[in-house]
């Protein structure tokens, strides 16, 4: 007896339209939801069925357009511009002023991912060729310069200390004739002036 | 500052001595008589002292005795203006005799593409 009521549970769950709690308890759907003409539907064939989802929707039967029916399951949602609600009127005074949407507006099926948080379609100051340009040229021409540098080092007019380190020690009277310059006296070997 | 890198680069390719190569010619050539270098520091103190190897150079001796007077003095950080003087005195010697080395070795080359010029003219 139990177990039929059980399995009659079961069964109701698994038919189950409903919403939460009380779906599980009665297998019906609670009044609060949605009312089932106000879900979207399967995608719509003759004008009227357009016209009655457009209106479903809060849209303008010449604004209405599905999406394409290719077994995808959007069904008769319609297919809105991909633009995010950053491109719309900030100063324009919307009911949700963080979403910048209106009450009842019909909402884009990625709107998550269009709010002003994350995903951005609006216009950049420059366009695409010209901003990829930039950035490459740039880095383009860094890379030379790097390879030049190393096909051409700049070096200080000294024999390099760890190569030539056997180097004979000088006395000084024989090379008075040299002009020491006292301006390298500032600059020193790379590590001689760690402090 | 960059003349040496103009003629290196540009004007003297062939003359302008290379740092990174070995200097060909002979370190007594033009001189009575020269001694080598010797370094006064020893391996051992230099490895007491923890020097990185850039440090351990023919001044070496003189960056010991700042150190030690450093860690002496501490935390007396003006305390070694000898010492430092000293170091850095010997730094500049230094880097003095080793720009006269790179003159040298240029006069030097110099010196032979002219003999070859005039051994190929005449």
């Amino acid at each position: 007896m139990a177990g039929v009521g059980f399995r009659r549970w079961a069964q109701a769950l698994s038919k189950g339209k409903g919403s939460g709690i009380s779906a599980l308890l009665s297998g019906c759907r609670a009044a609060s939801g949605l009312s089932k003409d106000s879900l979207p539907g399967p995608y719509p064939k003759t004008p009227e069925e357009r016209a009655a989802a457009a209106k479903k929707y809060n849209m303008r039967v010449e604004d209405y357009e599905p999406y394409p029916d290719n077994g995808e399951g959007f069904g008769d949602y319609p297919k809105l511009p991909d633009r995010s609600q950053q491109e719309r009127d900030p100063w324009y005074q919307w009911d949700h002023p963080d979403l910048r949407r209106n009450w009842g507006e019909p909402m884009h099926w990625d709107f998550d991912m269009y709010i002003r948080n994350r995903v951005d379609t609006s216009p950049s100051p420059v366009s695409w060729s010209t901003m990829c340009k930039q950035l490459f040229g740039f880095i383009g021409f860094m890379l030379f310069m790097f390879y030049v540098g190393e096909k051409f080092p700049a070096y200080q007019p000294v024999v390099s200390t760890h190569l030539n380190a056997r180097i004979l020690f000088s006395l000084f009277f024989c090379w008075c004739f040299f002009l020491t310059v006292t301006i390298f006296s500032s600059f020193k070997m790379a590590g001689s002036s760690f402090f | 500052m960059g003349a040496h890198l103009v003629r290196r680069y540009v004007t003297e390719t062939d003359t302008e001595p290379d740092p990174a190569k070995k200097f060909e010619f002979d370190p007594q050539f033009g001189f009575a008589e020269r001694k080598e270098r010797e370094m006064i520091a020893t391996q051992e103190q230099m490895n007491l002292a923890q020097l990185p190897v850039e440090q351990r150079d023919y001044c070496a001796h003189y960056l010991l005795k700042l150190m030690k007077c450093k860690r002496d003095n501490w935390p007396n950080f003006l305390a070694c203006k000898h010492e430092r003087h000293d170091w850095d005195y010997c730094e500049h010697q230094d880097y003095v005799m080793r720009m006269k080395e790179y003159e040298r070795e240029r006069r030097l080359q110099l010196r032979k593409k002219r003999i070859e010029a005039q051994a190929q003219a005449a």
